[in-house]
């Protein structure tokens, strides 16, 4: 058996963060949320190859900006890699029909590669690289701290309607901060279990009994370990009096300077540069 | 009685929606099926036992972190849908305590197990329904998708609930729960 089969924290990239300490660093979270957004929508919107190629360049000149090596971004399509080409197979071997109108360069049968049939292959590869990469350059440059206060206090509204901001927020900071350990927590069992002999995903793939049987031991001392650190956990809020619903205030009030104003102001321009790009 | 969220429940749901991420991320919550839809997953494991522990609230907020999770994971057009993909989630842990709590004056095991199931069914319906009302699969496929995914689904899940919710329920028992304010369940 391989050694990377049981390194899962590698693959796991939520709740990375790189403090390189640049502008994009200092933005307010709110804004970047808010900006974020925007831009995700307008990359959804935009289907000419232009604009998908200006995108693209302003994504990667947002990784200079924010001094992280495109390397990480780079990571996050590795994986997803083989379903993007599956997709565009298929895309360009089907969608000649959907995609009607530009020139036709071949048909054979139901295949039909037309001009426009390619460049929704090509667009839709693009988007979704520079929808990847957006999201890498907004997880990297902010905690996940800072991303749920950013959230919460994003949400504030809600609180007239006895929505439960706080908690809701305080839940997923717990998840998002838990997966990383209970990944480590992982590895120890599977390397613990292998020792004794155990073997993980060496049936064969037809055998899915077996291959079913080989993750018991795995899953529910994982359910094991997550209900004793939540025990754990709640008895150290408690400890500390952690009221839930009670009214709170922060350490570090968020704020937004100017100049978050203006990143904002810039990325709604360009969204919307994108949107109407004529060509 | 503390109204609303206990300390206990937001824990609860916090770490199980942890559980149903990591599974997701790691690829581990996935059984191999060779189908149209292609894996059968486990994942929706963490909602039918939050709901079984600490009620429908929580098992309600683990289906939702499970759902956004599985929504940003996807990687086929049906599950980036949030109608396909986070929506029949919401049902899972509460069509769990549901039965949890009408079977439980008969067995507390039986209880247990018939949840597991109905949680994990309450998936793979809502779920298929979905994706053939929003027209990503016919009415034929996903009838056979219900049964060579749900079916295996259905069974893992009665599996690993019995096994984490009986040895949950005795180590409060056993008074080895350690904090004591947070209403018990």
């Amino acid at each position: 058996m391989a050694a990377h089969e049981f390194e899962l924290t590698r693959n796991i990239t939520i709740g990375q963060y790189l403090p390189t300490g640049s502008f994009i660093h200092r933005i307010d979270p709110r804004i970047k949320i808010v900006a974020f957004t925007v831009l995700v929508a307008a990359i959804a919107v935009c289907d000419t190859y232009a604009g998908n190629i200006i995108a693209l360049s302003f994504v990667c000149l947002l990784f200079r900006l924010s001094r992280i090596p495109v390397g990480y971004g780079l990571s996050g399509v590795k994986p997803a890699m083989p379903f993007i080409v599956i997709l565009a197979v298929l895309q360009l071997l089907f969608y000649g029909e959907v995609a009607s109108g530009g020139t036709v360069y071949l048909k054979y049968g139901v295949i039909i590669i037309t001009s426009e049939s390619i460049r929704l292959v090509i667009v839709s590869a693009l988007r979704f690289i520079e929808i990847i990469f957006v999201s890498s350059v907004l997880t990297l440059s902010t905690s996940t701290t800072q991303l749920t206060h950013g959230m919460a206090s994003l949400l504030k509204p809600l609180k007239h309607v006895k929505f439960p901001v706080h908690e809701l927020s305080l839940i997923i900071t717990i998840a998002i901060r838990f997966v990383p350990t209970f990944a480590m927590e992982m590895e120890k069992m599977m390397k613990a279990q292998a020792s004794r002999g155990a073997q993980f995903g060496q049936s064969a793939w037809w055998k899915i009994v077996e291959r079913t049987k080989d993750m018991f031991p795995l899953i529910i001392p994982l359910f094991h370990v997550a209900m004793n650190r939540a025990e754990d956990l709640v008895l150290a809020m408690e400890a500390r009096c952690y009221t839930p619903g009670g009214e709170r205030t922060s350490y570090r009030k968020l704020r937004a300077r100017p100049g978050d104003y203006l990143v904002l102001l810039f990325c709604l321009l360009f969204s919307l540069f994108l949107i109407w790009f004529p060509y | 009685m503390e109204k609303g969220l206990t300390v206990r429940k937001i824990v609860i749901a916090g770490v199980l929606g942890a559980v149903a991420i990591l599974l997701g991320v790691t690829r581990l919550g996935f059984i191999p099926v060779p189908t149209a839809a292609g894996n059968a997953t486990i994942m929706h494991v963490p909602a039918v036992i939050g709901g079984i522990v600490q009620g429908p609230v929580v098992g309600l907020i683990i289906g939702l972190i499970f759902g956004v999770s599985s929504f940003l994971n996807a990687t086929i057009p049906l599950f980036k849908d949030p109608l396909v993909a986070i929506l029949p989630r919401l049902f899972i842990g509460v069509t769990a305590y549901l039965t949890y709590a009408g079977f439980k004056r008969v067995s507390e095991f039986a209880a247990i197990g018939v949840a597991g199931f109905v949680g994990s069914i309450t998936n793979t319906i809502l779920v298929l329904t979905m994706a053939v009302i929003r027209g990503y699969l016919a009415p034929g496929v996903a009838v056979t998708v219900a049964v060579t995914n749900g079916l295996p689904e259905a069974v893992v899940s009665v599996i690993v609930t019995l096994a984490v919710v009986v040895s949950w329920k005795k180590l409060g028992n056993a008074g080895k729960k350690k904090s004591k304010i947070s209403g018990d369940f």
